[in-house]
């Protein structure tokens, strides 16, 4: 064999095997065929639907199953609740996934380098946490959303800068911990670099609980946007989940299908990326490789 | 000419001294074996030449000069250097292997890609090429079936064979001086002498000069030319190996000596032999 050969086996077997351990977990897979299923829906569905969101299809509070009702049936003005399901998820996940990857870059660099240097660093960077940390959440997000204007990008930001304290904790717990194993110190005696030290020594043996932390991120993200919409603090001229749900909730007891198919899409939604996250775990876990 | 002059190093952690007015030498490629009790100073004098002390433990060189001989010649004060010549020293001119093969290995890396690593660091070599020394160093260190165990995880293999993979880890660039701080006790005795023999071997082969730290006086009996014996972090005798076996000077150095059973001492007792106690337990 060539030592060309060698190299390549070892990137697709550990690649290949990361794989083999997510699939081992039958409720990851579970989870990630809805997520995708979510997914399909929401890039595609627009298109393949025949309603749109905005339009009215119907009389108003039409059960689902009623005579010339859509399938999930229509709210207060008529409007295809199922529609609003599937064009909704694109504002809803977009605000979502932007606001995620946001808070975890926010948490990693603040964390790691709290954890990783210690001391002075340590202490300003945590009292800096501490401080977001303090803030009521949603209060606070609410007043960003308010002060600029709502669109899908400042909602992302709002909901970042609130949840990113977390991310730093668990970040700053992973770097602290492992800086002072054996491997670290040797790495450092074999002439590593901090930068070197903090990206390809501690990083990848701290990304399972990293890992598991951005995916519950991106679900606590579809709530947090879910709830600004809610209380009417989303975007106006878009249709998310939320805003389905926040547009009927005074029609709760009289009409259960309108809040209920998208509270549902949303469960389901923040379910999946829950179960996607352990399987993440394990399959980045390469003690459980061969097993 | 003396590869390494380590002279009146004292470092302090906070108020406390670690180790005291150290001094000793080594020369191109011989085997000085550091030697004395828990707590005495040893792994501080060998994390203090490689500059590592101030991490974690935080301590402080106070005062005195660690001379390294770089390979043009020229002499260098470790001590006041900074991290960057440091870095360039470590792991490329002065390698270390630690106690615990089992955690000093990255879980995460396959071997190989460990071995690479350094290569890649000090040598600038490009992914293919790093692997395809990685792979020379698996037979250096006596590594059977190479192919296969290039790819593997370090919890996949043994505390012995993962020791082997430190050794390549920390040859692989030729470094001018090992130092290894007790490399076999974390391992069982037929092991332990498999790697002694293999720093032996590979000292013959590399000419590397090599500091081993160690408490066990049958190791250093084993592989040392000279001895540095520390206590109470001072250095209290230093000698050739013949010298310190046969006529100690120091009460300490005497006192560690006859701490080692010699064979045939139980002759005729039927039970193993309780430890005393020297002196008093204050």
């Amino acid at each position: 064999m060539t030592d060309t050969g060698v190299a390549i086996d070892v990137t697709e077997g550990g690649a290949h095997s990361a794989f083999r351990m997510f699939c081992r977990n039958k409720a990851a897979v579970v989870g990630a065929v809805i997520f995708s299923g979510i997914v399909f829906m929401t890039v595609v569905g627009p298109s393949l639907y025949a309603n749109t969101a905005k339009e009215m299809v119907a009389r108003p509070f039409l059960g689902p199953g009623e005579d010339g009702a859509p399938l999930f049936g229509t709210d207060y003005l008529g409007r295809d609740i199922l529609a609003g399901v599937i064009s909704g998820g694109r504002t809803t996940l977009l605000v979502a996934l932007v606001a995620a990857f946001m808070s975890i870059t926010i948490g990693l660099l603040i964390g790691s380098v709290a954890g990783y240097y210690g001391r002075w660093v340590d202490a300003a960077l945590m009292r800096l946490t501490e401080l977001f940390q303090t803030l009521p959440t949603l209060l606070f997000a609410m007043v960003m959303v308010t002060m600029l204007e709502p669109s899908p990008r400042t909602i992302a930001l709002a909901i970042g800068i609130v949840s990113w304290p977390a991310a730093a904790r668990l970040s700053r717990a992973e770097f602290l911990r492992l800086r002072e194993l054996e491997f670290v110190k040797a790495a450092r005696s074999l002439g590593a670099g901090d930068l070197r030290i903090m990206l390809r020594t501690i990083l990848p043996n701290a990304m399972p609980p990293l890992l598991v932390a951005t995916t519950l991120t991106v679900g606590i993200a579809i709530l947090f946007e879910a709830g600004l919409a809610f209380l009417g603090l989303g975007d106006t001229s878009s249709i998310s989940w939320g805003s389905t749900i926040g547009n009927n909730r005074g029609y709760i007891l009289e009409a259960w299908w309108t809040v209920t198919f998208p509270g549902l899409t949303i469960f389901l939604t923040v379910l999946s990326i829950s179960l996607i996250g352990d399987g993440l775990q394990d399959a980045f876990n390469p003690k459980l490789r061969g097993r | 000419m003396a590869l390494l002059t380590v002279d009146g190093l004292t470092v302090k952690f906070g108020d406390f001294t670690a180790i005291d007015s150290v001094g000793f030498h080594i020369d191109a490629g011989e085997t000085v074996a550091v030697v004395g009790e828990s707590g005495s100073g040893k792994s501080v004098t060998a994390l203090s030449i490689m500059r590592l002390v101030q991490l974690g433990t935080r301590g402080r060189i106070t005062s005195g000069s660690i001379e390294f001989r770089m390979p043009d010649g020229a002499r260098l004060d470790l001590v006041g250097q900074g991290e960057k010549v440091m870095r360039d020293i470590r792991g490329n001119h002065i390698s270390m292997i630690f106690q615990e093969p089992l955690t000093s290995l990255n879980p995460v890396y396959p071997v190989g890609e460990q071995i690479a690593e350094t290569l890649r660091i000090h040598e600038g070599l490009d992914k293919k090429a790093a692997m395809a020394r990685a792979r020379d160093m698996f037979d250096l260190v006596r590594i059977p079936e190479a192919d296969k165990r290039i790819g593997q995880y370090p919890h996949e293999m043994s505390g012995g064979m993962r020791q082997r993979i430190m050794i390549a880890i920390a040859l692989s660039c030729g470094p001018r001086l090992l130092i290894a701080d007790e490399p076999t006790t974390a391992l069982d005795v037929t092991i332990q002498a498999q790697i002694l023999g293999l720093i032996r071997q590979l000292q013959a082969d590399t000419g590397t000069a090599v500091m081993l730290i160690t408490h066990d006086m049958g190791v250093v009996a084993e592989v040392a030319d000279r001895v540095v014996v520390m206590n109470k972090s001072k250095v209290v005798e230093q000698g050739d190996v013949d010298q310190i076996f046969h006529s100690p000077a120091d009460p300490y150095t005497q006192a560690l000596l006859s701490a080692v059973p010699r064979l045939g001492s139980m002759a005729g007792r039927p039970e193993p032999e309780p430890f005393h106690l020297a002196g008093k337990l204050s």
